[in-house]
Order: structure tokens, then sequence, then C-alpha cells
């Protein structure tokens, strides 16, 4: 335990502190606290030792050579419990009883195919049960998020989610397979990008999500080909369907790979995916069903077997199994255009909201190369970190609200558990919708986006919030996390601006409130309020809103 | 009177225009789809008949549209067939883009910023955009409020902490400029809405107490009764945008369609009731990226499409018309072969309803370029 005095010799002494920039001080930030708040969900007292200790680079590799399972972190979710309750109630094959009770996230690592019965509508379920899988997977990303060691991995799998958004609520069949896609996106997160593709357009959530598991020939459902190719892949900015009416007009097309697309590729995109279904054991034709795996099943009678024209690329009629899907794939994921508009959503996460094109051009020249490489998501990440650019930036991103509480409870110390998911909706009222954006855009990605006067309104209520006694996702009260020995007000008030910032609030923070600094708080009533107080005036700050 | 209002209502998702204004009796039409994606002339669910115009085609609106029936025959309001971008995209984002930035020619920033810029409304809540997002339409606009209800825009009330935190954030962002223009005007709206919303005695917001009863069932409902409340509480309001998402119908159309446009009709109603007096000075569009494709896919759904269709609520000169120009579905009258062809620039309609509704002399200023072609919303009105 620390006294008083050797409580503020530690934190004036802290190796970082002489690094950080003071609030209205134009100082460059160091290159250690850009990397804290920009790759991972904030900064705490731990990673700033390890990135001290570490250095830069060797923290960096660490990182990314981290795997997508940590033992620590599989058991916090498996002692994990959310909160299950409904009412009593009936339908035409039964009833069920009334259920308020604690449960684990039993369904973030069940076989899929254990997940059907969720989906047998003859059996009498409540929605709550049937939603069940998606809840879990939201509950865990802030758990994760807060306590993942493989920070890096898990900003890159939220940044994955809203690439390849699928909003978990939309129904049943969404949520229930779900917390494979969520899965199949952290393996894939620092991966080989045409895999983590594959992995999408293979995942029962993402079919459903985007109506291409009923796609059959013929018309097929042009939904998930149009996003696809404007949200996953190439992007819009080279949608040319007002510029060219022919598909031989199109630059490229001649020589088999137009530089971009029209409606015309669209479509026939549409038909290569025809039969791209999900193996629930669904009606396939008399006496036929898909398999009940809980995974992706291709239908062959449902595939338009016919010949094809993708981006000036001649595909033959009567192609073996799903090879019509999975040739567009590959030419979508060795693109150009592909390469440059994934790369420049990457910069912009990880860097601002503008990168210099330049920059884009280099990582998606990278991206290109190494198209073969299994680590080529993590290579373009290092070339980007390594890039002057990374370290000349000053921070212009604000968090966005799930990044906002993510980092003020890592900053907190607070410790992340299920047993409730308010968190969700409190956040979904400035915007953030985790897991359920409808759109399939996902999040916006720009400050401007998000630096509104109801953001902030909400996001001081967040981190008013976040640490009161009914909120339950947060286990015990932050004046757990003070030092033991009677403080000041001006002494806590160094110490959760250390926390939050790294540098002390001004002692009269809460003056307006009428708090004295010279006060000493005994109760552990009145230091928690007096510490919510702190942290939310500390996190309002723009060295803590902006990364 | 008070100052004029426009309520922008956007179907985000494609809505169906054939389905809602459907040409119920056009060969074409009546061979491209299913029973459950038509809307049909006989049986126990006929479309609501709209007098001959346009074409002879038997038009009417969707069963599920009783309310907007109700309202087209008060002659409150008007429907534009065939309308869209011309540009011919069938990408959500694009054509949801273009059509908000409202340009030809490529104009930057959102067409309801540049009236905003135009025009410089005062009061405390000139624009609202309700929901947790700003539309691309108000991008970059000065003053405008987003948030789902009124009570959102205040900071933290009833909350002891609540002068900390504002005293916080009036200090500043230092490096961050342009946070704090929308702070000041966030921070002095707040003080307002506390004076007018916050009831000392039970320590929590007053509830808003419409006027009239609006569904219970219908997304749209919270949203209109939020305008409804900014303009009865006299803050100034001059412009609201309302969002009202799902209408990207690929599969299951037949269910999803009847329960979109029953909420937009009876919520829409309600609001127009809740309104009273106000309605003298309100404009309402509503409008969708685009229609849909002519022909159903095999998942009981329909693809993204070209024209859509537009509807204009409020005082009008001769309202309770359909208007526009009707292409016909044969094959060589649809865009490529696919789609309603686009004969109404959507342009015309929000030109028309600026000039005519909102008094704006040039409506060229928020449409750059445009050759105005009105439809004659507003055509006997002085």
């Amino acid at each position: 335990m620390l006294d008083r005095r050797a409580f503020l010799t530690a934190i004036l002494a802290g190796p970082v502190m002489a690094a950080l920039a003071r609030p209205g001080h134009a100082r460059a930030t160091p290159v250690e606290d850009l990397m804290l708040n920009r790759l991972t969900f904030g900064a705490t007292a731990a990673t700033r030792r390890d990135l001290a200790r570490l250095g830069p680079q060797a923290w960096l590799d660490a990182q990314l050579a981290l795997p997508a399972h940590d033992p620590a972190l599989d058991a916090r979710l498996a002692a994990a419990r959310l909160r299950i309750a409904y009412e009593a109630g009936d339908i035409d094959t039964g009833r069920w009883d009334a259920v308020d009770e604690l449960r684990p996230l039993s369904a973030l690592t069940a076989d899929p195919a254990s997940l059907l019965p969720l989906l047998d509508w003859s059996q009498a379920m409540d929605y709550a049960e049937r939603s069940r899988p998606g809840e879990e997977v939201i509950a865990a990303s802030l758990i994760r998020a807060v306590h993942a060691p493989a920070q890096l991995r898990e900003v890159m799998t939220q940044f994955w989610h809203d690439h390849f958004n699928v909003h978990a609520r939309k129904d049943e069949y969404v949520s229930v397979f779900f917390p494979a896609y969520d899965a199949g996106l952290r393996q894939h997160a620092l991966g080989n990008f045409r895999a983590l593709l594959g992995h999408v357009a293979t995942s029962p959530s993402m079919l459903v999500y985007l109506t291409n598991d009923e796609s059959r020939a013929s018309p097929a459902n042009e939904n998930f080909a149009r996003e696809l190719l404007e949200l996953h892949t190439l992007g819009a900015g080279v949608y040319w369907n007002d510029r060219y009416r022919d598909w031989r007009d199109v630059p490229g097309a001649g020589d088999g790979l137009a530089q971009g697309y029209i409606d015309d590729d669209v479509w026939e995109v549409a038909r290569c995916f025809t039969g791209w279904t999900v193996g629930d054991g669904r009606w396939v034709a008399e006496g036929r069903t898909t398999p009940r795996t809980g995974r992706f099943a291709y239908v062959e009678s449902w595939h338009d077997p016919y010949q094809k024209r993708v981006l000036g690329r001649e595909f033959p009629a009567h192609a073996a199994p799903m090879a019509d899907g999975n040739a567009v794939l590959d030419m979508l994921a060795t693109h150009p255009a592909t390469a440059r508009f994934v790369c420049g959503k990457i910069a912009r996460r990880l860097l601002q909201d503008d990168p210099d094109p330049a920059l884009v051009g280099r990582l998606a020249d990278l991206f290109l190369a190494q198209s073969g490489a299994a680590d080529q998501i993590a290579q373009v990440i290092r070339a980007l970190v390594a890039d002057p650019a990374f370290a000349a930036t000053p921070p212009s991103k604000l968090r966005r609200p799930f990044e906002f509480l993510a980092a003020l409870l890592r900053a907190t110390g607070a410790e992340v558990a299920a047993p409730d998911i308010g968190w969700h909706w409190q956040l979904s009222r400035a915007g953030w919708m985790q897991h359920c954006y409808p759109p399939p855009t996902g999040h916006p990605d720009r400050t401007e986006d998000w630096a509104t006067g109801v953001v902030l309104l909400r996001l001081a209520e967040v981190a008013l919030d976040a640490h009161e006694p009914w909120a339950e996702w947060v286990q015990g009260r932050l004046s757990d996390h003070l030092p033991e020995a009677p403080l000041s007000v001006r002494d806590m008030a160094a110490h959760w601006g250390q926390a939050l910032v790294g540098v002390p609030l001004d002692g009269n923070v809460l003056a307006v409130a009428g708090v004295d600094p010279d006060w000493v708080p005994e109760t552990a009533e009145d230091r928690a309020g007096i510490s919510a107080a702190m942290v939310a005036a500390a996190a309002l700050g723009p060295e803590f809103l902006f990364r | 009177m008070a100052e004029p209002i426009l309520v922008v209502i956007f179907l985000r998702g494609g809505a169906d225009s054939l389905s809602l204004i459907a040409p119920t009796a056009d060969a074409d039409y009546l061979a491209a789809r299913p029973d459950t994606l038509r809307v049909l002339r006989d049986g126990d669910r006929p479309g609501l008949m709209l007098p001959p115009a346009l074409a002879d085609a038997d038009f009417r609106l969707h069963p599920a549209a009783a309310d907007l029936h109700d309202l087209f025959t008060a002659r409150d309001l008007s429907l534009v067939h065939a309308t869209g971008l011309r540009d011919v995209t069938r990408s959500h984002f694009d054509a949801e883009a273009r059509i908000e930035r409202g340009g030809a020619g490529g104009a930057a920033g959102g067409w309801l910023k540049r009236w905003v810029d135009a025009v410089r409304p005062g009061g405390p809540l000139p624009v609202l955009a309700v929901g947790a997002s700003l539309p691309e339409s108000l991008r970059g606009a000065r003053g405008a409020a987003v948030a789902p209800a009124l009570a959102d825009l205040m900071l933290g009330p009833g909350n002891y902490w609540a002068p900390v935190l504002r005293a916080r954030l009036a200090e500043g962002f230092g490096a961050h400029g342009p946070l704090q223009a929308t702070v000041a005007e966030m921070l002095a709206l707040s003080d307002l809405l506390q004076g007018r919303l916050w009831s000392g005695e039970t320590d929590r917001v007053r509830d808003y107490q419409p006027a009239a009863d609006y569904p219970g069932d219908s997304p749209l409902s919270q949203p209109l009764m939020t305008v409804a409340q900014a303009i009865k509480e006299g803050l100034g309001l001059r412009i609201a945008t309302v969002d009202y998402g799902g209408w990207d119908t690929h599969d299951n159309q037949a269910e999803q369609f009847e329960r979109l446009l029953g909420g937009l009709s009876r919520s829409l109603m309600a609001f127009w009731r809740d309104l009273g007096p106000h309605q003298q000075e309100v404009a309402v569009v509503v409008q969708s990226e685009f229609g849909r494709r002519l022909r159903s896919n095999d998942s009981g759904g329909t693809d993204h499409g070209r024209a859509g269709a537009m509807m204009v609520l409020g005082p009008q000169a001769r309202g309770g018309r359909l208007l526009g120009r009707w292409p016909g579905l044969a094959n060589h009258a649809l865009e490529e072969g696919a789609d309603l062809a686009v004969t109404t620039d959507y342009r015309d309609v929000l030109a028309e309803i600026l000039s005519g509704h909102m008094g704006l002399a040039d409506p060229g200023t928020v449409f750059p370029g445009l050759a105005p072609a009105p439809l004659g919303l507003y055509s006997n009105r002085t």
C-alpha cells in the first residue's frame, strides 16, 4: 500500500508521465500513446508499462503474434453469466414457463449444429431463447474489448464487424449463427483477406442477413452480390453504372479485369452465388433438405449453371460446385480496387479520417503483393504503424461510443462481466448499435459523423453512469480502485487524471458543484461519487476523447 | 402565420413504388409479379381507388394505406409517381448520397445544408434530425441538432454532477476547434429545454401530451411525436428530418411492406391530427432512394429498381392529385428492360416545396443547375 506522499511521487514520476502532453499544450503526442490509443481499446497502467518495457516495435510484434484464444480471457468468458428473463407463454404446440436466471455464455463455444433446435418452430420457446446466441456475443464483446490481452486483434475484429456488417438482431437465424460469425472474424482478423472473405461469404449469419440463403435461379436475389462488391471489396468508388452502359466500355474489361463495375456485374455475381445457403435442414425440393450442420451448405439444384461474365472475365457454363462463387471471391480479393478500398479503411480506422492517398497506395501495393500471405493483414498494419505518418499525425479521431466506453473502463481498472447488457441500450442512444447496426454499411468511421452535440451528451451520461451500482455490467465500485490511504478530493483528482489521460486533474474540478478540494471523503459512497464525477470530467476532455 | 416548416421523411432501403401506388390494371404489372406482390383490384383487400390520372391503369393505393387515402381524399396529400435520380444507380449508399446531396454536377454538402446556408434561420432549434445521426442532406449544417427526442438534448437532467460536466464542456476542446461551436449550441439548447421540459416537482422530464393517438406499433410514431412537440414548443423549428428504415424487401416482401406502409400511414395521420392548427405551417415530403424491380425475384421479394414515388402532405393549392408522367411498364419503356423509368426528377418536387411552401425565392441556390419544371403543387397559391 502506498501512503499519500509515495502515491503522489509515484504518479508524478511515472515513466510515461513526462511524455504526455498537458491539456492546452501543442506538444507532439509520443508514439507510445498514439499506439495505445489507436491499436488498443485504450491505455491501461499495465499496457503503458508493457510498451515502455518492450519498446514500440517489440510491443507491436507481440500484439500481432497473440492468438485468437487466450486462456485467461476464455476463463473470464466461461465465468461470465448473462441474465435471461421472460414470461410464461404458449403456442399451438405447447407452452413454456417463465424464466429469470443467470446463464453462462455457452453459445460462444457451442457447435452450431447444437443450436439448431432454437430454430425449430414446432418447439414452444420464447423469443429470448431463440435469439440468445447473438446476445451472448454482444455481452462478450465488451468483456473482450476491456480485458483481452490481444487488443489489436480485438480492435481489428471490431473493424471487420463494421466492414462486413451483420445485424445480429435482424432475426433468429442471424442470431443463432452469430457466434460462429464472430469467431471467424476474430480468427482471420490479422490474417489473409481472401480467407477472411471466404469465411464471410460462407457464414450463415451473413447469408441470412443479406438474404442470399434463399437466392436461387432464377432470377437470383442480388442483395448479397451488390454489397459484396460495394461494401466488402471493390467499394462504391468504382461503381461506374452512370458512366458506362456497356461492359465492354469499362476500362480493363477488354483485358479480362475491369477496373470498376456496373449493374451487369452485380447481376452476374448474384448468379454466381445462387445456391449458397445454410445447412439448417431447410427444404430444397420434394424429399430433400439441406444437412443439419448449422454451417454453410451449397445446393446445386438452386445454382444457375450457365455461362457468366464478371468484370469482363468469362465464366464457363456448368462449373464445379461453388466454383463460380469462389472464382468471384478470388478475383475480388486480389483486385487493385479492393486493395485501395480496404487499406484506405484500415488507415482511416487506425490513423485519420483522410489518410494521405500516397500512403494508402503504398499499403495497397503491399496488400496485393502479399495477397497469398497468411499474415497479409498484419503486414499492412505493420507498414502503417512503421510509416512516418503514424507518429507524425496528431490525435484527430473522436472515440466512437463503444470505444469510449471500453477505454473508460480500461482506464479505471473496471472488471466487466455480463449479467446485464444495459450498456448496449445506452450506446444505441448515441448511434452505436453494437453488432446490431441495421444497414450493411456498418457504423460510420469519420469524426464528423460522431462529433455532434447529442453524441457528446450521451457520452457524458455513459461516463457518469458507468460505475453506478445499477450498471451491473461493471463489477465493484470506482472507489475500489483508489489507494486505501485517506485521500483528499485533490488527491483523487490527481489519481483519476493520471488514470485517464496520464496527467493529474485540477483539484478544483468539482468546485462548481461545491466540493472543497481539501475535503477528505471517508465513506466508500462519497469516494465513489466523487470519483465518478472526476472520471466523467476527465473523459470529456480532448485528451481522452481524441485518439 | 409562423414561419413555414419542412419535414422530410426518408424511407431507407428503397420502397416499392409499384406496391405503394399500383397500376393494378396494367397487363405488364400483372404478368411480372405474383398476386402476393401486387395490389389487387378485387378480393378481400382490394387497393384503394385513386381518381383517373396519368394513365388508364387503375392506379390504387396499397390497402394498408387507408389513412394516406383519407389524407389524399381530403386534398392534403399529393402523390408523385415515377420520380427519382436521373443518374442510373441501384446502390443504396450511392443513391441516398446523391439524393441527399441534391446536386447535379457533384454539388458539395447536403441540399438541406444549402437551404440553411441560404436562409440562416434563427431560433434555438431551427434544424432537428430525429434519430441518432445526422443525415447526409444536413451534413455540415450549422445549428443542426440530432436527437431521438427533445429530452435527449439535455445534459444530465437531474444529475447532481451535471454542472461539473457543463463546466468541463464549456472549457472547449483545444486543437479540436470544430467541436467548439457544436458544444456551445448544445449547451444553450440544453439550458433552454431544461427550463421548458424539466419538472422540479417530479424531478423528471415532463412527458409530451399529444393531441392525437399515435399507433404504438409503428417505429415512426415516436420520431413524429418529437417533431410535433418541437413545433408546438415554438423553438423556431424550420427543418426536421426523420428516417424510416426497413424497406429493402429482397425477400418476404408482402408481409414486410404491409407492416411498413401501415406504420407510415397511421403514424403520419396521427402526426397530422396532432398538429391541429399548426398544419398550416407544415409541409411533409416522403421519399426513398429508389423503387424496386418490376419482376420479383425467387425469394418472395424484389431487388433494387429505379423510379420511386414521392408524397407531399400539407396545405397545397390543389392537393389530392396523382402527379408525374407515367412511362408504362412495357419492356421497351423500362430502364434497361428491368425497372420503372424515372420521368420526374426528385429535385423538381423538392424545389417546388422550397419555393411554394418555404418561400425561398431562388431554389437554384439549393439545387444548382436545375432547370425548374414545377408540377403545380402550389400553382394557384399567391
